[in-house]
């Protein structure tokens, strides 16, 4: 059996990308298994979804714990503590990196084999949008080496037309997920351990009441949600007139005034809506594509 | 009206009762007004809330809050509301914790919570007189369960559960309640409609609200990029639209007398207003659906017409 | 007011409120309930106590401001009853979860459909997963005391749940008997101030109520929860001595009757186990060695006292008042689930389902029960019987004919 974990943030739309894969798997006559995990998620929070495939029943259910290979939709979650994408890859399992890089780049990190790659570049070439659901299904399903682009190619308009995607959205999709399919190598997976660390189970101790309070009110701060932006507002100083429209506008509390009553952005929990840029008259703030790369 | 301390954008306070990291969507309209709606009302107070997107402004053991908060259920946050009135009414009566220590009491909910499972709790509320805030965040429809159709979904909408067919190619075909009339109807002493474009009538209400005893209950516009298929950046600018088309009359009424804060002089068309959101593209393609774009706009101009004629005898 | 006096249950119910000194009342009527919220809201009226009493647009409504203000600080008492308890079902686990420690009163009435105002004990026994400790009463006076120590035990920090204290309707709620009446410097000795843990406070703002989403917390803080109500078995003996020594009278969880020689036992709750007794030393008089064991506490249930009182008896028969469909007795199962690690466990249990709806029980049904007990093989093992009389059924057919539906 082959389990794939995808790591995204919600709005980007890993549900999709592991429908896709799934089908596509059940399409080539594979027994497949796919489901995302429910949370708190909002457009930006961190969301998984799983993939089974496999020539056997499968008898798992939910969360996949020791994945053979794990899609990071969204690069910013490497370093996001609740996320933890790379948790329990198997030893010789195979990452793929949603980022900067417009060629596919593989390159062995441990024990595990990487591959990196832009597609939010190429989904912003081929669609014009970051749309990055189905093509990290066609990466997937390239590094699995067992799915074929025929079948990536149907399940991608079978999952696409469900969601009620118009024929010329679709058509691009298409592309892309051609385009991926292409680009994206079939390393050799070469699981050295499938085991995965035991893990004790204990017995519950009681030590009293525990209530289910917050009174470090304030905390969310420590979520540092800025990693969910896609697109950065820069302030130019010259030209900002500390009219304070951004700061009344900004829904998330991340931007405060100077003396001068000019803005001071709070990146680490800036969720990059950019109203601020809509709304500042004079155009003094404007948006950048947030850059990072990952060694 | 009467003096104010909110005259520009300038006036907007500083202190922040809604920190960062929150886990609500980038350009959430109604974690917008609640953000504004604090700066005025001030911390010390408890905001009992009801099932909705902005429940989970708390997930354990997380809160960009500053101030007491008590997620109750989806049908009864004003009954949680009374609750704790009464519970600090009495403690305070029987001297068991000071004046001091006394709080204003907020429900909040959005609209599912407000028009349709939680609007009797709100009605026994309204009617024993209860000295609480209520604030409305208003996106229309179930957003927080992926956007169904909800008492204040417009009509013509396209929702998860009113989604434009060849069958039904309007969409919702019933109306948006009147949730300002319904309340209005129980007489309390405050009533408004705020949007989140409109910062200064916002606060100037928030402030006018202040000074009665009771039921103070507010209904605001709040965009909702995802369910609306809105821009993130475009929340603001939608609520302007919405207000400047006549979409949502930003009124008052004081113990049942209503005024309108903002009359515009001339309604932009409503298309303007559609074409900004996915919700209502199917009004435009992959044809124009014009009986039913008419229908929209001759809504909105009979209720302005009514709103004329009235300023007018007055 | 005398030292004892003539009083319904549901005017013992409003005494323990008033002696509880309780700040808050919400309140919404429902037969047989209703009496209690009347009486509290006179003496409120009367300025006799000092609390406030608001009434609700319903149940649900009703039982989220008593979860609320008991957070908030204030000693929360309300009541209910049957469709009363299940409109306000959902808010149960809220109350229990928030850790609120009020005290709500169930008149028991069989739950609707059919429509009906007599009592069984679907309602209430369907809380019983909710986290809220269950005390049920035989007579008025345990409806007075099983009110107070209600409050001990949900307050005291080891344990902090809500309780439900049930009485039967009409068999109590509408039953007058002498009721003795507590003294307020014996009710203050017995029950101290609540203090809230954390209470919503402008200097020191606190989240309540906020979402988990993870299983592991959510297993966490259940945990938490059932241990605590584990935990609630000690304080309620250590209560119930304190109480004891205040008033002589005993409330133990569990209540043996005739049974230091008992062969046959029956096991039951609530105000019937008065006609059980009776059952029993009737039959005691004809030479049967019966005795009975009463239920006081459901929740925690008593399984380990349960044992130790069953255990080397020749035959158990389970009186449930209630019934789970297309099961039998709810009592019954938890009852055998006591038993099973025990060595020596009667070698026969029998379910017995009786008084569902009010259904008077005769001292011939009693009887049936202990003449099974002795002659198990008469019956199926394990299905539950159902009580039931000649003379009633011809009734019960005539009415049928008179609707006209064959």
């Amino acid at each position: 059996m082959l389990k794939i974990r995808f790591h995204g943030r919600g709005g980007q739309g890993v549900k999709t990308s592991s429908r896709i894969l799934g089908r596509a798997a059940f399409l080539d006559g594979y027994i497949a298994q796919d489901s995302p995990i429910y949370g708190a998620e909002r457009r930006g929070a961190p969301v998984v979804a799983f993939t089974r495939i496999s020539r056997e029943p499968i008898l798992e259910r939910g969360y996949i714990f020791d994945p053979d290979i794990v899609i990071v939709v969204d690069e910013t979650l490497l370093d996001d503590e609740r996320a933890r994408p790379l948790d329990g890859v198997k030893s010789g399992g195979i990452v793929f990196v949603n980022t900067q890089s417009e060629q596919a780049q593989v390159e062995n990190v441990d024990d595990k084999l990487f591959i990196k790659y832009s597609i939010t570049d190429a989904a912003l070439r081929v669609i014009g949008k970051p749309i990055v659901s189905s093509p990290s299904a066609a990466a997937a399903a390239k590094i699995t080496g067992i799915i074929s682009k025929e079948s990536i190619i149907q399940a991608t308009i079978d999952e696409l037309s469900e969601l009620g995607l118009a024929e010329e959205a679709l058509e691009r999709n298409l592309r892309l997920v051609s385009e991926v399919f292409d680009t994206i190598p079939t390393p050799q997976l070469k699981i050295l351990n499938g085991e995965t660390t035991p893990r004790e189970v204990i017995q519950l101790e009681y030590k009293g009441v525990i209530y289910e309070d917050i009174v470090n009110v304030g905390n969310a701060s420590l979520r540092r949600v800025g990693n969910w932006r896609i697109f950065k507002p820069i302030v130019d100083y010259q030209k900002c007139t500390g009219c304070m429209l951004c700061f009344v506008y900004c829904p998330d509390s991340v931007i405060s005034l100077d003396a001068k009553n000019k803005p001071i952005i709070d990146y680490e929990n800036c969720k990059g809506c950019l109203i601020c840029v809509k709304e500042c008259p004079l155009h003094a703030i404007t948006a950048v594509r947030e850059v990072k790369i990952y060694a | 009206m009467s003096e104010t301390r909110y005259k520009t954008l300038r006036d907007v306070p500083a202190e922040e009762y809604l920190l960062p990291g929150s886990p609500e969507c980038a350009g959430c309209g109604a974690q917008l007004v609640l953000r504004i709606f604090l700066k005025a009302l001030g911390g010390d107070a408890v905001l009992v809330n009801a099932a909705g997107c902005l429940t989970l402004l708390n997930v354990y053991p997380y809160t960009p809050l500053k101030l007491n908060w008590m997620y109750t259920a989806f049908a009864s946050a004003p009954a949680g509301a009374q609750g704790i009135r009464d519970a600090l009414d009495i403690l305070i009566e029987k001297g068991k914790i000071t004046p001091k220590e006394d709080l204003k009491v907020v429900t909040f909910t959005g609209d599912g919570a407000a028009y349709d499972i939680g609007l009797h709790a709100a009605s026994g509320a309204i009617a024993r007189g209860l000295d609480f805030y209520y604030l409305v965040y208003d996106n229309e429809a179930y957003s927080n369960t992926g956007f169904q159709t909800s008492g204040a979904t417009p009509f013509a909408t396209s929702t998860k559960t009113s989604q434009p067919t060849t069958l039904n190619p309007i969409g919702h075909e019933g109306v948006k309640k009147d949730l300002f009339e319904i309340w209005r109807s129980h007489k309390p002493p405050y009533i408004a409609t705020i949007a989140p474009s409109h910062i200064v009538d916002m606060l100037r209400k928030i402030e006018r609200a202040l000074k009665y005893r009771g039921p103070k209950l507010f209904i605001a516009f709040s965009p909702c990029p995802p369910g609306w298929g809105s821009d993130t950046s475009e929340t603001v600018r939608i609520s302007k639209l919405a207000v400047e088309t006549g979409v949502w009359p930003l009124k008052e009424a004081i113990y049942g007398e209503v005024r309108h804060t903002f009359i515009p002089k001339v309604l932009k068309p409503v298309e303007e207003y559609l074409k900004t959101q996915e919700r209502y593209k199917h009004l435009f393609h992959p044809r124009r659906q014009e009986k039913v774009i008419k229908t929209i706009q001759e809504n909105i101009n009979q209720y302005w017409q009514k709103v004329r004629e009235k300023e007018k005898l007055e | 007011m005398r030292e004892v006096e003539m009083m319904t249950g549901n005017t013992a119910a409003a005494w323990a409120a008033r002696l509880a000194d309780v700040d808050y009342i919400p309140a919404f009527p429902i037969t047989p309930q209703t009496e209690i919220i009347e009486t509290l809201a006179k003496w409120i009226g009367e300025g006799l106590m000092k609390a406030k009493l608001v009434q609700f647009e319903s149940e649900h409504s009703m039982l989220t401001a008593a979860g609320t203000a008991s957070l908030a600080g204030a000693r929360v008492f309300t009541a209910s009853s049957s469709q009363g308890l299940l409109y306000g079902f959902e808010m149960l686990y809220s109350i229990s979860g928030w850790r609120a420690p009020l005290v709500l009163v169930n008149v028991s009435r069989g739950v609707a459909a059919p429509l009906t105002l007599e009592p069984d004990h679907n309602d209430v026994l369907s809380a019983r997963d909710s986290g809220f400790i269950q005390l049920h009463a035989e007579n008025c006076q345990d409806v007075l005391d099983l009110i107070l120590l209600a409050y001990r035990v949900s307050e005291d920090k080891r344990v902090r749940l809500p309780s439900i204290v049930n009485m039967d309707g009409f068999y109590l709620s509408f039953t007058r008997e002498p009721v003795r009446i507590p003294s307020k410097e014996i009710v203050g000795e017995f029950l101290p101030p609540y203090t809230p843990t954390l209470p919503f406070c402008p200097s020191r703002p606190v989240v309540k109520g906020a979402s988990v989403l993870s299983g592991s917390l959510y297993t966490y803080f259940k945990h938490n929860m059932h241990e605590s109500m584990i935990r609630a078995s000690e304080v309620i003996d250590e209560a119930s001595r304190h109480f004891e020594e205040l008033t002589g009278r005993p409330h133990k969880p569990v209540e043996g009757f005739y049974l230091d020689d008992a062969e046959y036992v029956l096991v039951m709750s609530n105000s019937f186990t008065t006609i059980g007794k009776k059952a029993v030393l009737r039959l005691r008089e004809k030479g049967v060695p019966a005795g009975l064991v009463k239920l006081v506490m459901l929740r925690p249930f008593p399984a380990a006292q349960l044992a130790r009182l069953l255990k080397n008896r020749r035959a158990v028969a389970v009186f449930d008042q209630n019934l789970s469909l297309g099961l039998g007795g709810i009592i019954y199962s938890e009852v055998a689930g006591a038993l099973y690690n025990e060595r020596k466990r009667p070698e026969t249990l029998i379910s017995v389902i009786g008084g569902l709806g009010g259904k008077y029980i005769t001292m011939e049904e009693f009887e049936y029960i202990f003449n099974l007990l002795q002659h198990p093989e008469k019956i199926e093992p394990g299905k539950p019987v159902f009580l039931f009389r000649k003379d009633e059924l011809r009734a019960v057919e005539n009415t049928i004919k008179l609707a006209g539906v064959v």
